[in-house]
């Protein structure tokens, strides 16, 4: 009878065991948040700050919408390193053609069309040439890069028209424009990866590219699909980006955007291979990365020691939440 | 019967996650005997195996080698003990040489630390000369056929000069030749004192090959003897716990007109000048040898590969069939071998994969209503015994029986005409084979038209209308069913006999 009980008592346990670990995989990248939330709240009285924490959102929107682009594109089974230079190019591109134009609305559409075009070359290298996606993108990185210091002559470029600069520096019920779009375009690319075909494809791609093909899936027009949408983030990104300052620099913006997309990537728990990972889990991702930079600006970590740090935590939260 | 064991596991139990897999069994292995394990999918055949090779511990019982116990702790101590453990799924790096393979973790060295090479592929060599092959030592394992790479597996537990090797399903990707080469090897072994626990579910070769069986059935053995005093129908009836007929399926619904028609369809180096039709409600076989051509001819037909040429008429219109996609506009599913490469997409969902080539159905305005592939999937699981419990947990959990039946489901849901099975059985347990069967036979019934690809003759046997045998690319013969026997397939299987009249 005992021993009836003990089995029946660890049954018990191993299945609160296996629930447990169950929240802990799905979940973890939300768990991490909420300890780091709650040791920023206590470390610094200041991090509550209604302020501080829109300032948080504030700096992360636009790594944030460009790492939702590379989400979707890690999930398929690829890589984007051309994100940072792109963003630079489509920001140089679009001032040119702001100025040239003087109206806005050309600007935008102008951005939008170079980035998701600087995509949709990436996607065809990658799905028409078979170039692995790490040397493909390697390749737009130089590029694109090139041609952006080309153009401004390795300088800034600087909007003259008025009003473009309201789309970065204007607030709806002091929430600023950036943290909204980068909120919609969570939701946006949510919905697309989770509730449409498009989104179903990519993860079966990046999961057995093989299995997709035989499924009669149009492998090559979702590897174009999704790398010109990594392009059209990457635009939107940029256009936050020039709005901000009113210019971009061709030398030194968007450096290392791709290394900080990654990031927040994997600390959201997106496998590199492909076909495993969430959106919501870049978010948070995304939201961790923010916080962290904060928090050593509000202890006065020494700008020095912040890559150290940041890089120590990525790796730390891949061990911890480490699957299979 | 000796009264010490080679090797005794005694009283083994094994929960996962409270759920018991394991129930009080005890196997014992003689020296020098080939002892079958047998039991349908999920008895516990792995798991059991997996604890005598250290992968699991048992929650319960003991495992005696020679008189003494043993803690299987971990995968090294089984192996130092001299058990080898050749998996279904082949352990093989494609990317290095034969040799390389073969020493993997135990390399010959020199003193001073470099390789000697020469040593290990002469070593190599000799092994692979005994199990009647040659390769050349130094070629890479990606440029050899499946069935190669199972006798690299093989041939990996004899240079370890293993006292005891379990095989679990060693044939399923072995043609019929390879087999009987298999088996002399194993009764050369067992003479020099090796013991082989051999798992399979062809039950033929068992009958073949093996001294003594052990069944399990649900976690439990319901049966243990010498296989000479048992027939094989009381075997089944063990495994399954009712029988099963071996019978051919009787096709009394008459054929419709022709469907799909074939001619001069050739792929330089893998088919040539293949012609055949398929009519409504036909069930067509296609059989050879492994590297006979026949996958990559329907891989073709599928629009899997581009390059070939030939024509394809559906429903008398010629159609250009160069991606997948077309194909099914075309009407024409096809099953993959080897699921788990092909087949299945290990990282969805069940209910996920079997939507996949179908995703139109369960659109609206441009959005999954989940609801209704969950829906779909529960007429499926029910239409096909699918045995899962949360249709939400990703399809690598499930059992190959299951896998496939998810994957059959996937292509009923798009409906195509013409399905083409390749393999549909492999690695399959004799009650579900039966069931998979059973849903070809009902879907000609409905005047769908079916290709089934196997390199098990009685296979093609047992359900085909019509049966042909391939052999280096070329269609060698086309026979009826009925009156189709297994020699004559192997003959003109292997290519010892060709028919004289030109087919089709």
């Amino acid at each position: 009878m005992a021993n009836l009980q003990l089995k029946e008592y660890n049954q018990q346990t191993s299945n609160t065991k296996t629930r447990l670990s169950w929240l802990w995989s799905e979940y973890s990248v939300i768990i991490a948040f909420l300890i780091i939330f709650i040791a920023a709240s206590i470390m610094s009285p200041r991090f509550l700050d209604i302020n501080n924490q829109l300032n948080i959102l504030m700096q992360v929107s636009i790594i944030g919408i460009v790492a939702l682009g590379m989400t979707v594109v890690m999930l398929s089974g690829g890589i984007d390193l051309s994100v940072g230079s792109v963003l630079v190019l489509v920001g140089v591109i679009t001032v040119l053609a702001l100025n040239a134009s003087g109206s806005i609305l050309v600007a935008i559409l102008t951005a939008l069309f170079v980035g998701s075009a600087a995509g949709f070359l990436n996607g065809l290298m990658v799905a028409k040439g078979r170039i692995a996606s790490f040397i493909a993108t390697l390749g737009m990185m130089a590029g694109a890069r090139s041609i952006a210091l080309y153009i401004a002559e390795g300088g800034s470029v600087s909007g003259e028209v008025s009003g473009f600069t309201a789309i970065a520096n204007s607030d709806l019920w002091l929430i600023d424009y950036p943290i909204i779009i980068f909120l919609i375009m969570t939701v946006l690319v949510y919905v697309l990866m989770h509730k449409t075909r498009f989104g179903r494809y990519v993860y079966a791609l990046g999961s057995n590219e093989k299995a997709a093909l035989l499924s009669a899936i149009r492998v090559d027009r979702v590897k174009l699909g999704v790398y010109s949408l990594v392009g059209l983030l990457v635009s939107v990104a940029a256009i936050i980006e020039t709005s901000r300052l009113n210019s971009i620099s061709s030398s030194s913006s968007g450096v290392q955007y791709e290394l900080d997309a990654i990031a927040a990537v994997i600390i959201g728990g997106t496998r590199m291979t492909g076909g495993r990972g969430k959106i919501i889990g870049t978010f948070f991702g995304v939201l961790i990365l923010g916080i962290l930079n904060n928090m050593m600006n509000l202890m006065n970590v020494s700008p020095h020691l912040q890559g150290f740090v940041k890089g120590s935590i990525i790796i730390v939260a891949v061990l911890f939440q480490k699957r299979e | 019967m000796s009264v010490n064991p080679f090797v005794t596991m005694s009283n083994i139990e094994k929960s996962f996650n409270g759920v018991p897999v394991l129930k009080s069994v005890t196997l014992k292995v003689q020296k020098g005997e080939i002892h079958a394990l047998l039991g349908e999918n999920g008895a516990g055949k792995s798991t059991l195996m997996n604890i005598l090779g250290g992968v699991h511990q048992p929650d319960n019982g003991f495992i005696m080698m020679n008189g003494k116990e043993v803690k299987m702790n971990n995968p090294r101590v089984s192996q130092d003990q001299g058990i080898s453990f050749i998996h279904q799924e082949l352990n093989v790096v494609s990317d290095l040489r034969v040799y390389e393979n073969m020493f993997l973790g135990a390399e010959l060295k020199n003193k001073i630390g470099f390789l000697k090479v020469e040593e290990m592929c002469r070593q190599t060599s000799n092994v692979l000369s005994q199990l009647g092959v040659s390769i050349n030592p130094k070629e890479y394992v990606r440029n050899l056929d499946t069935s190669y790479k199972q006798l690299i597996e093989i041939a990996k537990a004899l240079l370890h000069k293993s006292s005891l090797i379990i095989m679990d399903e060693p044939t399923s990707s072995l043609a019929e030749h390879e087999v009987k080469r298999l088996f002399k090897l194993m009764k050369n072994l067992k003479k020099s004192g090796v013991s082989i626990i051999y798992i399979s579910h062809k039950l033929k070769e068992i009958k073949e090959v093996c001294d003594r069986y052990t069944v399990l059935r649900d976690g439990e053995v319901v049966g243990t003897g010498s296989m000479k005093d048992e027939n094989l129908e009381t075997i089944t009836r063990l495994m399954v716990g009712k029988s099963i007929s071996e019978d051919r399926f009787m096709h009394d619904h008459s054929l419709g007109p022709v469907l799909l028609e074939v001619s001069n369809l050739t792929s330089e180096g893998l088919f040539n000048n293949i012609n055949f039709t398929l009519r409504k409600g036909e069930i067509l076989g296609f059989t050879g040898l492994a590297g006979d051509g026949r996958t990559e001819l329907f891989e073709s037909l599928f629009g899997y590969r581009k390059k070939y040429t030939g024509k394809v008429k559906i429903n008398n219109q010629l159609v250009k069939i160069d991606h997948p996609s077309k194909a099914i506009k075309a009407g024409i599913g096809l099953v993959p071998k080897d699921r788990k490469e092909n087949g299945i997409i290990k990282d969805l969902s069940v209910v996920h994969n079997m939507s996949l080539a179908s995703m139109r159905n369960f659109e609206k305005t441009g959005l999954i209503q989940e609801k209704a592939e969950h829906q779909k999937f529960q007429y499926y699981k029910e239409k096909l015994n699918i045995k899962v419990h949360n249709p939400r947990i990703t399809i690598d959990k499930l059992s190959g029986g299951n896998q496939q039946k998810v994957i059959i489901a996937k292509w009923l849901e798009v409906n195509p005409d013409i399905i083409i099975f390749d393999n549909p059985t492999q690695g399959i347990d004799v009650g579900a084979k039966q069931e998979i069967y059973h849903h070809i036979n009902e879907l000609v019934e409905q005047g769908k038209a079916i290709i089934i690809l196997s390199s098990e003759a009685p296979e093609v046997l047992k359900v085909c209308h019509n049966i042909y045998v391939m052999y280096q690319g070329e269609i060698t013969a086309r026979l009826k069913g009925e009156e189709a026997t297994e020699d004559e397939i192997m003959s003109y299987a292997t290519g010892s006999k060709r028919e004289a009249e030109k087919i089709g």
